[in-house]
Parts: C-alpha cells; sequence; structure tokens
C-alpha cells in the first residue's frame, strides 16, 4: 500500500466538498493518513469546485497532486476540469444519468465508470443522497476504508440531520450500499 | 488559567481550526478580525470555541481597525491575536508598522492567498514581502512560514512567546491550502512541553507615579525631529539584530558536494524536501534548505550550505519573492541561483523533480561538473548504474 490519490469535481452545491469530506474523515478513523483539501473560486454558488483527497499508509505532506488513481466527476464541466489527473491507472468515475458526450471522456483512463447516481437516488431513494452513492461507488473503488469508520464520519457529519430525521440514516446507508455494489459490479 | 488541553491526542482537523486550538492554548485572551478568505474559519472557530475558555472575539468594522483593536489590548497587558489574508493583509500593515514602531507584541496569522489585489481565495507564497517589509519600516518583525498542520500548531504557540519576549510584532505565515487542508494534527498542552507561550503584562497603567515611583512609558510612533527618530530606530535595528542570530530558523538537508541546492519555504518546502529526497535516492546530488523564518532570514546557515553547492534552485508560488531573499543573503558569493516560480500555483514533488532532472541533465551536457561525480561514486557504492 501506499497513497491513494483521489480528486472530485462537481458543480457547486452538488455535494464534491461532503464526499471528500466524509471519505477523509473515515481513512482517519480507519488508522490511515489522510489529507483532504477543497480548490473553489469565489462563486457563492455554481462554479466548479474540486475536492483532493489523499488516503494512505504514508504520512502525506503535499495537499495537491498531479495524477489520480480515481478521479470523479459529476458534470460536463467537471470531466473537462478533472481530465489533466487522468492517467492509463485511473478509475474515472463520472454521472451518467443523463447522456454524457463520449468525446469528453479521457481516452487514456484506465477504467471507465459510468454511475447514473441521480437517476438511481431519485428512483430508489431520494435525490438528496445521490452524492452518498457516489461516496459508496469511490470508497468500493478505493477499498481501503473500513466500514465502521464510514459510518462513524458520516454520523459525524451528519448525525445532526439524523437526529431530526432518524430514518435519513438508513437512507444513507442504502445509498451508500447501492454505490458500493456499483464499484464492484460495473 | 487551566489547560485548554489537558492530555496530548491526536486530531483531525483543518489549519483553520488548528489555529483556533493553538490560540487557546497559549492562552490568547482575545481576537479581533474582520472575514476575509482563506483566514474566515479562524474567527469562526475561535468565536465558537472562545467563550467555553473565557476568551473573547470582536468582530470590527476592516483590517485596520482589527489591526489597532488588537494593539489596543496589547498595550493594556492582554494577550490578543488576529488573523487576515490577500488585500486585508494589505491594510493590517499600517497597524503592523505601528506595533513596530512602539515594539508591541502584535501576533498575527495569515493565511496567503492569490494576489495582487482580490485575485483568488485559493492559495499563494506572494505575501513574503508583505509580511517581511509591508509597514513603512524597516521589518523589524518575527516572520514564520509554516509547513503543515503540525507546523502551524507549534509556531502559533511559539509565536506569542517570541513575540512577548522580544516585544516584536509576530506573524505566522501561512496559506490557503495550509488553512483549508484537514489532516492529522497532535495538540498538546504547550507548558508541559516547555513551549513559553509568553506572559502578559501591561505596557501602560503600571502603579507608581511616573517619573518619581518608576520610570516613564513613553511608547511614540511620532517624532518631531530627524535625529530622534534616527536614534530611536538606530537602537531597533541593533536590538533586531541581536534577536536575529537568536531566533533565525532553518531546516536543511545536507549533500556533500551537492549539484544543487533547492530552496523553499512554507508548504512548497514540503515538496521541495520530497523532491529533493527521490533524487538523492536516485544518486543525484541535491541538498534541501527551508528558511522557517523569513524575517530574521537564515543567512549565515543558507550561505553555508549554498557554497558547498554548485548552483542553488529557488522554487515558490510567487514571482521571486523568496529569490529576492535568497539573492540577498549570497550576495558577493558566485553561485548561480536559479527559480522556479508558479505565482498562485501549488507545486507538486514530482513538478520540481523533473525541474531539477531537466537541469541536471543540462549541466552535464555542458561538461560539468563536481555534483555528477559525487553521484557517479554514490551510484557505484549502490551497484546502480549512474
Amino acid at each position: 500500500m501506499s497513497i491513494a490519490r483521489i480528486v472530485l469535481g462537481g458543480e457547486g452545491g452538488q455535494g464534491v466538498q461532503t464526499i471528500a469530506e466524509i471519505l477523509a474523515e473515515a481513512a482517519y478513523r480507519s488508522g490511515l493518513e489522510a489529507l483532504y483539501i477543497p480548490n473553489f473560486g469565489v462563486e457563492q454558488r455554481g462554479g466548479v469546485s474540486l475536492a483532493f483527497v489523499q488516503l494512505g499508509d504514508e504520512v502525506v505532506a503535499v495537499p495537491k497532486f498531479r495524477r489520480a488513481q480515481v478521479v470523479v466527476a459529476l458534470s460536463d464541466r467537471a470531466i473537462q476540469r478533472t481530465a489533466d489527473y487522468v492517467t492509463r491507472e485511473t478509475t474515472f468515475i463520472y454521472e451518467a444519468s443523463a447522456a454524457v458526450d463520449p468525446s469528453f471522456l479521457p481516452r487514456e483512463a484506465g477504467r471507465l465508470l459510468p454511475v447514473p447516481a441521480v437517476k438511481l437516488a431519485t428512483e430508489h431513494l431520494h435525490p438528496r443522497v445521490f452524492n452518498v452513492l457516489i461516496l459508496g461507488t469511490v470508497v468500493g473503488v478505493v477499498d481501503m476504508v473500513e466500514e465502521t469508520a464510514l459510518k462513524a464520519a458520516l454520523e459525524g457529519l451528519l448525525g445532526h440531520k439524523f437526529a431530526l430525521k432518524p430514518e435519513l440514516r438508513e437512507l444513507n446507508y442504502r445509498a451508500l450500499g447501492e454505490g458500493r455494489e456499483l464499484a464492484l459490479t460495473a | 488559567m487551566t489547560a485548554v488541553i489537558e492530555r496530548e491526542r491526536r486530531a483531525f482537523l483543518t489549519g483553520n481550526e488548528v489555529v483556533a486550538w493553538a490560540a487557546l492554548a497559549a492562552g490568547a485572551e482575545v481576537m479581533f478580525g474582520y472575514p476575509i478568505t482563506p483566514q474566515n474559519e479562524i474567527m469562526h472557530y475561535w468565536a465558537r470555541l472562545a467563550p467555553r475558555y473565557g476568551r473573547k472575539f470582536l468582530q470590527t468594522e476592516d483590517e485596520l481597525s482589527a489591526g489597532y483593536a488588537t494593539i489596543g489590548a496589547v498595550l493594556g497587558g492582554v494577550k490578543a491575536f488576529t488573523a487576515t489574508a490577500g488585500p486585508g493583509h494589505v491594510l493590517m500593515q499600517e497597524a503592523l508598522a505601528m506595533a513596530e514602531m512602539m515594539r508591541l507584541p502584535v501576533v498575527a496569522i495569515i493565511t496567503q492567498r492569490g494576489g495582487p489585489s482580490t485575485a483568488t481565495v485559493i492559495y499563494s507564497q506572494q505575501e513574503v514581502n508583505l509580511a517581511c517589509f509591508g509597514g513603512n519600516g524597516e521589518g523589524f518583525r518575527l516572520v514564520y512560514s509554516v509547513a503543515g498542520l503540525q507546523d502551524l500548531y507549534e509556531y502559533t504557540l511559539k509565536a506569542f512567546g517570541m513575540a512577548w519576549r522580544y516585544r516584536l510584532p509576530t506573524i505566522v505565515l501561512g496559506d490557503g491550502y495550509q488553512a483549508k487542508m484537514r489532516g492529522p494534527v497532535k495538540l498538546f498542552d504547550p507548558a508541559r512541553q516547555g513551549i513559553d507561550t509568553g506572559m502578559a503584562a501591561p505596557f501602560l497603567g503600571a502603579a507608581g507615579t511616573p517619573g518619581r515611583e518608576r520610570p516613564p512609558v513613553h511608547l511614540r510612533n511620532t517624532y518631531n525631529l530627524e535625529e530622534e527618530l534616527l536614534a530611536v530606530v538606530e537602537e531597533q535595528a541593533r536590538s533586531f539584530e541581536q534577536v536575529a542570530e537568536q531566533v533565525a530558523e532553518y531546516e536543511e538537508e545536507k549533500r556533500e558536494g551537492a549539484a544543487i541546492l533547492l530552496v523553499a519555504h512554507g508548504i512548497v518546502a514540503r515538496a521541495a524536501q520530497l523532491a529533493a529526497g527521490r533524487l538523492r535516492r536516485r544518486g543525484k546530488a541535491v541538498g534541501f534548505f527551508r528558511p522557517v523564518t523569513l524575517r530574521p532570514f537564515p543567512e549565515t546557515a543558507l550561505r553555508r550550505a549554498a557554497f558547498e553547492a554548485e548552483m542553488v534552485l529557488v522554487a515558490e508560488s510567487a514571482w521571486g519573492q523568496l529569490e529576492r531573499l535568497v539573492r540577498a543573503s549570497l550576495s558577493g558569493s558566485e553561485v548561480p541561483v536559479q527559480a522556479y516560480r508558479r505565482p498562485g500555483m501549488g507545486i507538486t514533488p514530482e513538478e520540481l523533480e523533473e525541474e531539477l532532472e531537466k537541469i541536471l541533465a543540462a549541466r552535464k551536457s555542458s561538461g560539468w561538473s563536481r555534483g555528477d561525480e559525487v553521484a557517479a561514486r554514490a551510484a557505484d557504492a549502490t551497484g546502480l548504474a549512474p
């Protein structure tokens, strides 16, 4: 094992930073080294939001990197913004509920993993857990984070919402599960 | 005051949270600030945590006011601090110059963002000039350039100690990356580690009649005569030079007969350290030097390291701000200085490795040199082809 590097990109408000924060926290709680840094412009709303997460068994000293093992793009613009991080070893996860112009996709990616997260979340769960479904896919691909740690991290960030509406907890767990399954079967 | 952090513990925090915890642990009693990204969360966390520990917070109308309010608190013997970035840092320099003139232990945390002007809210190393020499004066202040979350914790603690011990405005120079990044950090009680976080005492309003029972305190930032001012600044300069010898800090990884000495500060130093280490493992003669204090600059140590090298490469997320300090330190020497300048951009170990390899290859093809012989010897010893 060394360091897994993950870039996530999406439109502001899609929940990219939430995915990254839970992922990093879960890695830390799994006893791994982890470093997460958000990256966005001056927009209050809209614009592409990026997140950089590194996790592994080595100390992570530098917050940014050039190549990622996993790239997640949740919009057309995010596909373009994250393309530079893709190599032949990269698993490229992208939102595929609507048709994506194949010419946008990074041809050099080792593995293209379309995830119709919006569609699945809307049909089976709730549109709001779309980003947690994506998180499940990322965790499935990276395969370094412990399940209990992941749930604890989720609790840490969303616990106050679960307290008001306990059924949200189960909904989020199911979203994680569906996402993870996609990583294994797609 | 009871310890904020009684038992050493590991936590997963952002840099801005780390600063708030460090200021609490250092016994800071009040923060004055005005919102600006990427510094905001220092204020947010401090404002949230402070009441639990009987500390205070005031949001002022701008950064000028935040700086002067900090000065006011310090004059009254209150351990105070402020934090800002970018255009806010520009405004705060006015108050910092006053702190410099009156020799007041004002502590400021700076999270550098892109510049000039509003530019980006993300990251840069473009506030080095400003932090070191931003006032209308001589730059008699301490500037610690931190390189990671643990550094941020420890140097924020230390900043209070140094500021109050030497009566100098003290800046902890971070950046937007370090402010926003979340990672593991070890929090501890500074007293148990023997870290001095400063004893605050009032500069004004001590007991007794001034001039009779005690010497008068006359802190001035206004002078009528040229001669008067000259005497004061000369005295400050002498004092700063003495302090400089005691407080200048650096980190280095030597390489005998280094072909290249790679110099970087702040978070870029971490990329530089990794790049230099990887090249050394490939038998290349690359040394690493990180000034921790940018003011005073560790000139003697840098000169010593640079004179053992064939050339110096300065890497920074700015257009020559560190490079200027390096060149000034090396003036009179013939060691060539090259620069890798990426204003407002993060720098990765991989791009520095490529840059170093390129320079080594170019020097080799031009029929050089000592460093290559060292590299070849090292490669022989490890049984690897050079």
